[in-house]
C-alpha cells in the first residue's frame, strides 16, 4: 500500500461527503447538546427519584422519597423562599434602570461614557464583585460603614451580609448595583426605537414631558421591560456565584438559595440523590415561569 | 435659560450616580495599594499616602497558574462554542431542513435550563471519560453550554444575509461550505466579533464549572481567587488586588472593544426574548 498517498484520497473523501452532506456536520454540536443538556437533564431526573451517594457506586430506585424529604426541610423553605425573595431585584432594577435611561436620553455630550461606567459593574464576573462587596460590606472596617460614619449617619451602619435579618437585603442591594446598569441600557435602546415623529407631534400639541413619558414612552417599552424582567429572572433563579463568594448560604442557612443548598448537597456532602431533587426543583420553578413566555414568543415568530 | 437647567440638573445627577456606582470599585482599587497598616488606620476610600504594589505581587503570584489555566479555558471553551454555534446559526438562518423548527427550539430552550439540573451528570461524565481536573474537560463543558446561546445569535445575525445570495450561490452551484466562506463569513464579521467576545468574557468570569470540574492542577482563576479569599480573610489589598487582576483582562475587553460587549448583551437580549 502506497502510504504517502492515503491521507490525501482520505482528506479529498471527507470532503467530498460532507460537500454532499454538508449539514452532518450538524451531529457534532447538536450530539453535545442533546447528550450534555437533554440526556443531563434526564440522568439527573432519574438520579433524583434513587438514593444514591456520589462515592458509592451502586443505588436503587427510591420513589419520591427525596422529595418528600426536601419539603419537610426548613432548609430546603428557606432556600425556595430567598429565591424567590431575589425576584425582588427585577423590579428595583426597572424602576431604577428606566431612571437612568431617561437621563441618559437627554441627549448630552459625553452621555456615552455615562452609559459606560453604569455598565461596567454588569461586565464583572461575580466572583469579582462578591469579593469587592465583602469590603463594601465589612462591618468593622469596610467602605459602607466607613463612608456613613464618615458622612455623619452612624445610626446607618448595619451588619449587611454578616446578619441574618439583613443577609439577603444586601445581596439583593449589590445585585441591584450590577444588574442596573444593564436595565439602562436594554430600556434606553427601547426609548430610541420609538420613532421621533410620535413625540414632536405630542410637543406640538403642547403635551408636557411627564405626560409624553406616561401616554407614549412608558406603554412602548413592554418589550423592553419584558427582556430585563426574563433575563434577571433568569439570574435569580440559579444564582450561585455571588452568594457564594459573599457569604457561601450563611450565615447559618440565612442565605441559601436553592442552586447554593444543591451544590452543598451535591459537592460536599455527596448525597447525590437528594441534590438532584432540588435541581428538579429549581428546573421545574423554570419551566412553570419561562415556559409560557417561550410559547408566547415561539408563537409570535411563527405568525 | 431654562433648557440649560435642565442640563446642568441631569448632568449633576448622573455624576452622582455614577459616583455611587464606582464607589466600591475606586474603593478596591485604593485599598489594592495600601499596606495591611495603612489599611488599619486610614479611610477605605482615601488615596493611599504611600501606594505598594506589594498586594498585586502577592495575588499575582498567588494566582499565576489559575491565570493561564483560565486563559487556555476561556480560548478553548470560546473557540468551541462560537464555532460549533456558528455552523447550527448558519443551517438554522439560511437552509431549511426537516426537523429544523424542533432544533431550533431545543437550543433556544437550552439557554433557559439551570445547570444545576445538569451538574451531577456532567460530573459523572467528566469523571468517566477522565477529564476530572483537567483542562479539557472544563473546554468540553463550556463548549457544549455555551453551543445553544451562540446558535441562536448567529441565527439572528445570519438571517439577515439575503435569501437572494443563497438562491444566487445555489444556481451557482456553490455549495454550502464553499458559501459560507465566500459570502456569509466575510459579510458577517461584527457579528462573529460580537459572539467571541460575549463568549470571551462569560467563560472568564464564570465560576461553577470551575469549581465542580477542576481541582488543584487546572482550576480557573475566579475559583482561585475564592480560595484566596477563604485563606487570607484578613488580607484586603491583596483580596483587592486579585479581584482586579482578574477583571484586566475584561476591562481591556470593554474599555477598547465595548462597543461589541454592548451589541453582545443587546443580542443576548433579542435572543432572550
Amino acid at each position: 500500500m502506497d502510504s504517502s498517498r492515503m491521507p490525501v484520497d482520505r482528506e479529498r473523501g471527507v470532503r467530498a461527503f460532507l460537500s454532499r452532506h454538508p449539514f452532518l456536520i450538524l451531529a457534532l454540536p447538536l450530539g453535545l447538546v442533546g447528550y450534555f443538556v437533554y440526556g443531563g437533564l434526564l440522568w439527573n431526573t432519574w438520579v433524583s427519584f434513587t438514593n444514591w451517594r456520589g462515592l458509592t457506586p451502586t443505588y436503587v430506585f427510591y420513589g419520591l422519597q427525596n422529595y418528600s424529604r426536601l419539603f419537610g426541610s426548613p432548609i430546603f423553605l428557606t432556600a425556595l423562599k430567598n429565591t424567590v425573595l431575589l425576584f425582588l431585584t427585577i423590579p428595583l432594577c426597572i424602576v431604577i434602570g428606566f431612571f437612568l435611561a431617561v437621563l441618559l436620553d437627554q441627549n448630552l455630550r459625553g452621555m456615552g461614557i455615562f452609559r459606560n461606567l453604569l455598565l461596567l459593574p454588569y461586565a464583572l464576573s461575580f466572583v469579582v464583585t462578591g469579593t469587592i462587596w465583602a469590603w463594601m460590606y465589612n462591618p468593622s472596617k469596610g467602605i459602607l460603614n466607613t463612608v456613613l460614619r464618615q458622612l455623619g449617619f452612624s445610626q446607618w451602619q448595619a451588619m449587611w451580609h454578616t446578619s441574618q435579618e439583613t443577609v439577603m437585603y444586601a445581596i439583593i442591594l449589590a445585585l441591584v448595583w450590577q444588574f442596573s446598569g444593564y436595565a439602562a441600557l436594554v430600556l434606553l435602546a427601547g426609548i430610541r426605537a420609538i420613532p421621533e415623529v410620535q413625540i414632536k407631534a405630542a410637543l406640538l400639541e403642547g403635551a408636557s414631558r411627564v405626560r409624553i413619558y406616561r401616554r407614549i414612552i412608558i406603554p412602548q417599552l413592554k418589550g423592553a421591560v419584558m427582556t430585563v424582567v426574563i433575563v434577571i429572572m433568569m439570574y435569580a433563579l440559579r444564582a450561585f456565584d455571588f452568594i457564594w463568594v459573599l457569604t457561601g448560604g450563611g450565615p447559618g442557612y440565612a442565605s441559601h438559595t436553592l442552586s447554593i443548598m444543591m451544590y452543598k448537597e451535591a459537592f460536599q456532602a455527596t448525597r447525590f440523590a437528594y441534590a438532584s431533587a432540588i435541581a428538579n426543583v429549581l428546573l421545574g420553578l423554570t419551566l412553570i415561569l419561562i415556559l409560557p413566555y417561550l410559547y408566547v414568543m415561539h408563537r409570535r415568530a411563527a405568525q | 435659560m431654562r433648557g440649560l437647567l435642565s442640563k446642568v440638573v441631569v448632568l449633576a445627577l448622573l455624576l452622582t450616580v455614577t459616583a455611587l456606582y464606582l464607589l466600591p470599585l475606586w474603593g478596591a482599587l485604593t485599598t489594592s495599594l495600601k499596606t495591611d497598616e495603612e489599611i488599619d488606620l486610614t479611610s477605605p476610600i482615601a488615596w493611599p499616602q504611600r501606594p505598594t504594589a506589594a498586594g498585586y505581587i502577592n495575588a499575582f503570584n498567588y494566582l499565576k497558574r489559575a491565570l493561564l489555566n483560565s486563559v487556555l479555558i476561556t480560548l478553548g471553551g470560546t473557540l468551541g462554542s462560537v464555532g460549533l454555534g456558528a455552523i447550527c446559526g448558519y443551517a438554522l438562518a439560511l437552509y431549511s431542513f426537516r426537523g429544523a423548527n424542533l432544533v431550533f427550539l431545543l437550543l433556544a430552550a437550552g439557554i433557559f435550563l439551570p445547570f444545576q439540573a445538569i451538574l451531577i451528570p456532567l460530573f459523572q461524565t467528566i469523571r468517566t471519560l477522565r477529564l476530572y481536573d483537567t483542562i479539557g474537560g472544563i473546554v468540553l463543558a463550556h463548549t457544549a453550554y455555551g453551543i445553544p446561546m451562540c446558535a441562536v445569535m448567529f441565527k439572528t445575525f445570519y438571517s439577515e444575509v439575503p435569501k437572494a445570495l443563497v438562491r444566487q450561490a445555489v444556481t451557482d452551484g456553490s455549495g454550502p461550505w464553499r458559501f459560507y466562506w465566500k459570502v456569509v463569513f466575510p459579510s458577517t464579521k461584527l457579528a462573529t466579533v460580537t459572539i467571541l467576545i460575549f463568549q470571551f468574557t462569560s467563560i472568564w468570569n464564570e465560576l461553577l464549572f470551575g469549581l465542580v470540574l477542576g481541582g488543584p492542577r487546572s482550576m480557573p482563576a475566579t475559583v482561585a481567587l475564592n480560595n484566596l479569599v477563604g485563606t487570607l480573610a484578613a488580607q484586603w489589598n491583596i483580596q483587592m488586588a486579585g479581584s482586579l487582576l482578574l477583571t484586566l483582562p475584561v476591562l481591556i475587553v470593554y474599555i477598547f472593544l465595548g462597543r461589541y460587549l454592548v451589541r453582545g448583551y443587546m443580542a443576548g437580549a433579542v435572543t432572550a426574548v
